[in-house]
């Protein structure tokens, strides 16, 4: 769209000059913002909305992904140095955190599979970090001895409590697993949980063993491997 | 018990979303055992299909069955399904005899079966409980635990029976 381009061509001026520039990367900023959402009324023009304008605009197209992430790659450090209060002013569902930035002192362009994947990156540590802030969660590692407080969806709205040595964790941001086993009456039973699920109400730590692997398959075979 | 525990082959990207699509098409294999499992030594578990040999966990005189067919499901029965069986070995004041053709429900299957909320479930080895084609249960105790999975297939009586639920 014209306003795409027309940002798009403002963005190339600014990233030939010389970094610190305050007024023009606001000014582009506002005009960014309320071209693309209507929704957001008075919004505070420091480097807080812009995350937000940065997941707006995922949904769009690559361009337009790309003229974002430009622009985040020349604002991230004024921003940063411009705006103090914006830490408490997200409580709502939106991303709140800076983005962390490495930004070379000169813009250089990446390739597009390149720049989504660091989105995903960064959208993904993102969410970990909001899940993390609601609620404390001890460490979770294979040896250890576990008891959940599960609320299971099986129609039974009820808490459930899960007992087990943790056999094995999978890191994937958001979406880390973690697999429970257990021997209940005579069969082993093991359970496959996502980490940062909303159904595990709370997470204790009974007891630490120490292993030296990380996924302990082994203990499969044995009736008392983890002794 | 004489079962033997094998674990499942690492797959790579195992999704979140339930764990029907964790077998990933290229190393679904209907067979139990990988020819070249010297390198891997483990085991992909799957289906409950014919031939497969169950054990009985309810006190209606059947000790082990062997499935004919899976009512539900091309590749074969998972947690919670029903199954067809005959009877392979049973005790011998019991409610059925060897030889019978019976209706079975999974309640313990070693392939793992995904929930809603992204989580997975697995046991050690494959039970059933002996039920008639109503789906009522023959024997009147279960041993053993049973998972959340049957209060959907509409099995309750099943579970206000057991002893523990999953």
């Amino acid at each position: 769209m014209a306003s795409r381009r027309f940002l798009s061509s403002l963005l190339r001026s600014p990233l030939t000059r010389s970094p610190p520039e305050f007024q023009f990367p606001t000014y582009v900023q506002s005009l960014f913002f309320s071209n693309l959402t209507s929704r957001l009324s008075p919004i505070p023009v420091t480097g807080f909305p812009q995350t937000n304008a940065f997941s707006r605009v995922e949904s769009g197209n690559g361009l337009a992904r790309l003229a974002s992430f430009q622009h985040d790659y020349v604002h991230v450090p004024q921003n940063r140095f411009m705006s103090t209060e914006t830490n408490s002013v997200d409580s709502s569902s939106q991303d709140s955190t800076i983005l962390e930035s490495e930004v070379p002192p000169r813009i250089k362009f990446k390739r597009l599979d390149k720049t989504a994947r660091h989105i995903m990156q960064i959208l993904d540590k993102e969410a970990v970090e909001e899940v993390k802030a609601q609620k404390e969660m001890p460490d979770i590692r294979p040896g250890y001895t576990v008891q959940l407080k599960v609320e299971v969806p099986e129609n039974k709205r009820r808490i459930s409590i899960i007992k087990g040595i943790v056999i094995a964790r999978r890191n994937a941001g958001l979406n880390s697993t973690f697999m429970i086993r257990r021997t209940v009456a005579g069969t082993g039973i093991e359970y496959l949980f996502p980490l940062y699920s909303p159904n595990i109400k709370e997470i204790k730590v009974l007891d630490k063993k120490k292993v030296r692997r990380a996924k302990l398959y082994y203990a499969r075979k044995k009736k008392n491997a983890l002794k | 018990m004489a079962a033997t525990f094998a674990s499942r082959c690492s797959r790579v990207g195992r999704s979140l979303f339930g764990g029907l699509s964790n077998s990933s098409p290229g190393l679904f294999t209907k067979s139990h055992e990988m020819t070249c499992g010297n390198y891997f030594s483990q085991q992909q578990r799957t289906f409950i299909q014919m031939r497969t040999v169950l054990k009985v966990v309810d006190n209606s005189g059947a000790k082990q069955v062997m499935c004919i067919q899976a009512l539900k499901g091309k590749k074969g029965a998972r947690l919670g399904d029903t199954i067809v069986a005959s009877v392979k070995e049973a005790h011998p004041n019991g409610k059925v005899k060897k030889g019978k053709v019976v209706y079975a429900v999974v309640v313990r299957a070693a392939m793992q079966k995904g929930r809603c909320d992204g989580s997975q479930v697995r046991f050690d080895d494959n039970a059933v409980v002996l039920v008639d084609k109503q789906g009522q249960p023959i024997g009147t105790r279960v041993f053993g635990s049973v998972p959340h999975e049957l209060r959907k297939k509409k099995h309750v009586k099943i579970l206000t029976l057991a002893g523990h639920i999953a």
